[in-house]
């Protein structure tokens, strides 16, 4: 344990899907092409309104059920006031008097543990436009100003960063599971800021509250906390508490560092207001529990049933329930009667091997449930031995063609009694020596002989039945 | 200390990124006064924290939300043809250096 | 151009005159009216004729404020900080017109942003009264007004956040109308306060804003505070047929006793008020003076001042001279930024951004912006409560006739009288209010003002159109008073 606990509150902005943007028509979607996806209200020219988009309201509320949050009886928009060259307007349309969501709670697991993170509130607002920066110029492209942007506020009841990151990837793979977001770090798509004081394990107030803004990776957000820890626990250990200022800081990804932005007292005001162009909005009940039926089966409650109900292993279950993809994959599988342990075993091993290397998703890979069948089916019926199931697999998806293709009479077991006695004699009268040696006692080469009949039969010779004559015909 | 003052008035107006004359600054001040002593008297009206505020002109009836359909950006030329400097397709502006928020 | 849009229309039916005379003849009027009172900001010299259909509005000039956007037309706001955009998209309610076939002449001077009272904040200068060129016409809607009045057009377009289309109309001797909060889209127009912000007309009688306003309302997909007026139709409905109709009036307002010292003006303005109200009678309606509490009454100008600053400050915050307006000069792009802002606000309107700033501020929005919201409502219930009784409130229009130029002071005085601020009520209910000249005082114009309940404009114009139709005061063109 270590010396001090650490109090830990995120902030989680994620970019949602959407066809058009949160307040315009113009098109959501990332273009290398600079200003391709603007209207007018993006850029806010004199005169322009904003109007709500139902698809990004709707999946604002599905997560804000998803986080068992309150919802408002109406919802309200706020404006909050600043001056920067990427915000167009002079302010950026977000919630605050009636959010989405509010006093929520999801569980986490951590270490084997599950842990309860208290939501503060989740909320629907607009992504800024973005600077490109050269040499001394700036470039302003506007193609991300009015993205929709969900942004989720926890309590302060993280307490390590081990905690915080497993936080965000729950959140991360519970907006993939409800199609909301594409949730990618690399595109840019969450951005974090966190909150983070240290205290005495049997104080009973927290410590100084330090907020590092923009940290744009997991593994940003867990380097950041852990040097803020440090950082924070060797003031205290000099018993120099005190220097630990209520402040802003900013994550240096390079440096490894957080550096200082400003002092409490230099925080902005942002003059948050309700928008007047933004009417009120009444949340119908009825909208809500359309909205609820859609939220799909979500990775830890489909993670439990599949430990208890199909007896999959903890692990194995972790596995498949960590992509929503793979999870319905699974799920296919077993309807198509596919035994539950085969087809986890099948998925996390060779197929998810298969998707990492060739870096596609399941849904590209063209071995479907249904192709998978042929093949398990083949074995089961004892035609096909795992080894060969394995070559047909790795055969199917290399040319493209159905298993069944592959699976030849020439491949199937040899199972016939009397044609593998005849083998068997064949090798037996060959190998004389041999027999005569293993009869004085060397039983390790009873082995030796099924691994001729394997040659011999190229690998096709039913192994337990060829075990079976080879006893019987030695032993006597 | 006086509530209102010249250098809350500036301070004020430099985070509207707005420069004030001393009268400027003057006309507010005195201005100040006026409102605050009216407001006050609002303050001082019955039961009025109990009344909710208005906060748009009609709040009586259901609104609906746009579908999420998209419409054709607009085109580069009219995106721009107000705007003094460009590079590109973008608007160029001096090197933005640190963040604001 | 000294006629009523449907005589026009009848003469471009029949051949009398064309659609190219019309802006001839407008555009030539524009020209003298901009010599002697600075009435715009743009005159259109290739105004292009439009074919004429059945449609009133086609073929026929008319005025639009330079608050709309206009597309590839210069549109400023009357601002420096927007003295070279062009946009490239119409106002909704501009396009609605341009679909009827109506033919924009001009673009008009207002008060910086429609900020102001005046009509003398506007970047071009100050617009004189047309009805002697000593006086201001009152703002913000000052070019609009004083080119109806002039006979430029039969109609301009206004918009309206305190009184700024009412006022001026009164000012002016015209009819100024602005219908219920989000019947007319306002779209394209360029922002002062946007939960006051009303889009109108002024013209020069009941008839023809009700056949203006029907063409530039509507449901607009880009606004979504607008609603589905379809059912209503404003000139169809004007049939003058009032019997039975009830008003009220205020008598903290209309009572002289209520005021200390009053002017010989104020005198006459509130007895030639209570002659209209015997007209009023004499055409069948009741007509009753109701009492409100004035504490209520006096904190009107107060809860606007709040409101009004906090949400322009925060809607003219996009104007920061980078993706348009002429770029500021600075070592970074704050200070640039800055220095646009700086020197393109006029200093009445950097006052208005400093206040709205400070009742925005987190520490004062419970005191300062709660609190005038929660009055706002207040007033707007206490109107609302008139109205289930009352087809409408009927009040005179300011404490007189246009004030001069010299002493149009535009800054907020202790002894602000209600009797000039009452319109803004109809900004904080969003309710239709029309204001229709009443009479003269010293040769110049007065009015008085009815204001109804929501959606209920059909009534409220009614109203307008049977006690205009039993006073001498309809289409008239301002006559100068001379100065000898």
């Amino acid at each position: 344990m270590s010396k001090y606990k650490a109090v830990i509150g995120l902030e989680m902005h994620c970019e949602f899907k959407s066809n058009s943007k949160v307040f315009s028509s113009a098109r959501n979607s990332y273009s290398e092409i600079p200003n391709e996806n603007i209207s007018a209200v993006d850029m806010a020219f004199p005169g322009i309104l904003p109007v709500v988009n139902k698809k990004c309201v709707r999946d604002a509320l599905m997560m804000s059920m998803v986080l068992h949050c309150k919802q408002p009886e109406f919802m309200y928009f706020d404006r909050k006031n600043y001056y920067y060259p990427d915000l167009p307007k002079g302010y950026q349309i977000t919630q605050m008097t009636e959010p989405v969501g509010i006093d929520g709670c999801i569980e986490i697991e951590c270490n084997g543990e599950r842990k309860k993170v208290f939501i503060h509130d989740i909320h629907l607002e607009e992504d800024t436009a973005s600077l490109d920066h050269y040499y001394d110029t700036s470039c302003i492209d506007y193609n991300r100003a009015g993205v929709p942007l969900v942004e989720l506020v926890t309590e302060p009841c993280l307490n390590s960063a081990e905690e915080a990151v497993t936080f965000l990837e729950t959140m991360r793979s519970i907006y993939k599971y409800c199609d909301v977001s594409e949730a990618d770090t690399k595109k840019g798509q969450i951005r974090c800021d966190v909150n983070i004081s240290i205290m005495d394990w049997d104080a009973t107030e927290y410590g100084t509250r330090v907020e590092i803004k923009n940290v744009n990776s997991f593994g940003g957000v867990r380097d950041a906390i852990n040097y803020e820890i440090k950082r924070q626990s060797e003031l205290k250990d000099a018993g120099r508490y005190s220097e630990v200022e209520q402040e802003t800081r900013r994550w240096d990804e390079e440096e490894g560092k957080t550096i200082r932005m400003r002092s409490k007292v230099d925080a902005i005001d942002y003059k948050y207001f309700v928008d007047p162009n933004l009417p009120k909005f009444k949340i119908a009940k009825e909208w809500l529990e359309e909205i609820k039926k859609d939220i799909p089966l979500l990775p830890l409650e489909r993670k439990e049933k599949y430990i208890r109900e199909l007896g999959l292993s903890d692990y194995d279950a972790g596995i498949i329930v960590k992509e929503r993809n793979y999870a319905e994959y699974f799920e296919e599988c077993l309807e198509l009667g596919i035994d539950a342990k085969t087809a986890s075993n099948w998925l996390s091993t060779q197929i998810l091997g298969q998707i990492n290397e060739k870096e596609i998703s399941l849904k590209e890979f063209y071995l479907t449930p249904t192709l998978l069948k042929q093949i398990v089916e083949e074995v089961n019926k004892g035609t096909i031995s795992s080894k060969q199931a394995k070559e047909v697999f790795y055969k199917s998806i290399d040319e493209k063609k159905e298993p069944k293709s592959f699976i030849t009479n020439d491949m199937t077991q040899i199972s016939d009694k009397r044609e593998l006695e005849n083998i068997i004699n064949t090798i037996l009268e060959e190998n004389r020596n041999q027999v005569k040696e293993y009869k004085n006692g060397k039983d390790n080469l009873f082995d030796y002989f099924v691994g001729q009949v394997m040659k011999n039969t190229r690998g096709k010779a039913n192994p337990i039945l060829t075990k079976d004559i080879l006893k019987e015909k030695l032993n006597n | 200390m006086p509530k209102f003052t010249s250098e809350l008035v500036n301070d004020l107006a430099k985070k509207l990124l707005i420069g004030l004359t001393p009268e400027e600054n003057k006309i507010v001040l005195d201005e100040f006064l006026i409102i605050d002593e009216n407001l006050q008297k609002v303050e001082k009206f019955e039961n009025i924290k109990s009344v909710e505020p208005m906060t748009h002109c009609l709040d009586d009836f259901i609104y609906t939300l746009r579908e999420d359909e998209i419409k054709p950006s607009i085109s580069i030329e009219n995106a721009l043809r107000n705007c003094e400097k460009v590079e590109g397709r973008e608007v160029e502006v001096p090197k933005v250096v640190g963040g604001e928020n | 151009m000294d006629k009523t849009i449907k005589e026009l229309h009848e003469m471009l039916q029949n051949g009398e005159m064309t659609s190219k005379d019309l802006i001839q003849e407008s555009l030539k009027k524009s020209y003298e009216v901009q010599e002697k009172y600075n009435a715009f900001v743009t005159i259109l010299d290739d105004a292009k004729e439009t074919p004429v259909t059945n449609n009133l509005l086609s073929g026929i000039p008319f005025g639009i404020k330079d608050n709309y956007s206009t597309k590839d037309i210069l549109s400023t706001g009357s601002s420096n900080t927007l003295k070279n955009y062009v946009p490239f998209f119409n106002a909704t309610a501009v396009e609605k017109l341009l679909s009827a076939g109506a033919v924009p002449i001009n673009k008009t001077v207002l008060d910086e942003f429609g900020m102001g009272g005046t009509g003398t904040t506007g970047h071009t200068g100050i617009v004189k009264n047309p009805w002697d060129s000593t006086r201001i016409t009152a703002g913000s809607s000052a070019g609009s007004a004083c080119a109806v009045a002039a006979g430029v057009y039969p109609y301009a377009l206004g918009s309206d956040t305190g009184d700024s289309i009412r006022k001026p109309a009164a000012y002016c001797g015209i009819v100024g109308y602005k219908p219920t909060y989000g019947m007319i889209s306002r779209y394209g127009l360029f922002p002062f306060a946007s939960s006051l912000d009303h889009c109108g007309v002024l013209a020069r009688n009941v008839q023809d804003v009700a056949i203006v306003v029907d063409t530039m309302k509507g449901l607009d997909d880009k606004d979504m505070t607008t609603w589905d007026s379809s059912t209503i139709h404003l000139y169809e409905n004007l049939d003058g047929k009032v019997g039975g109709k009830k008003l009220c009036y205020i008598k903290e307002l209309c009572d002289i006793e209520n005021y200390e010292n009053p002017t010989e003006e104020l005198k006459r303005h509130l007895e030639n008020f209570k002659e209209k109200l015997a007209i009023c009678e004499k055409l069948g309606m009741e007509v009753v003076e109701v009492s409100i509490d004035k504490k209520l009454l006096s904190a009107l100008p107060s809860v606007y001042v709040a409101i009004s600053c906090a949400e322009a400050t925060s809607n003219l915050s996009n104007l920061t001279g980078i993706l348009f307006g002429s770029r500021g000069e600075g070592r970074n792009i704050m200070e640039m930024m800055m220095d646009h802002r700086t020197k393109g606000f006029s200093p009445l309107i950097k006052r208005r951004f400093v206040i709205g700033s400070y009742i925005l501020q987190k520490e004062n929005q419970e005191r300062y912006l709660k609190n005038a919201q929660r009055v706002r409502r207040l007033l707007v219930d206490t109107w609302k409560n008139l109205f289930k009784t009352f087809d409408a409130v009927i009040l005179p229009v300011g404490s007189g006739p246009a004030k001069h130029l010299d002493s149009g002071n535009d800054i907020l005085t202790k002894n602000a009288e209600i009797l000039e601020e009452h319109l803004q009520i109809g900004n904080f209910g969003g309710f239709p209010s029309i204001t229709i000249p009443d009479g003269f005082i010293n040769n110049l114009p007065v009015a008085l003002n009815i204001t109804g309940n929501c959606y209920d404009d059909e009534n409220v114009l009614n109203i307008a159109y049977a006690i205009e139709s039993a006073m001498p005061y309809k289409n008239q063109i301002a006559k100068e008073v001379s100065h000898e």
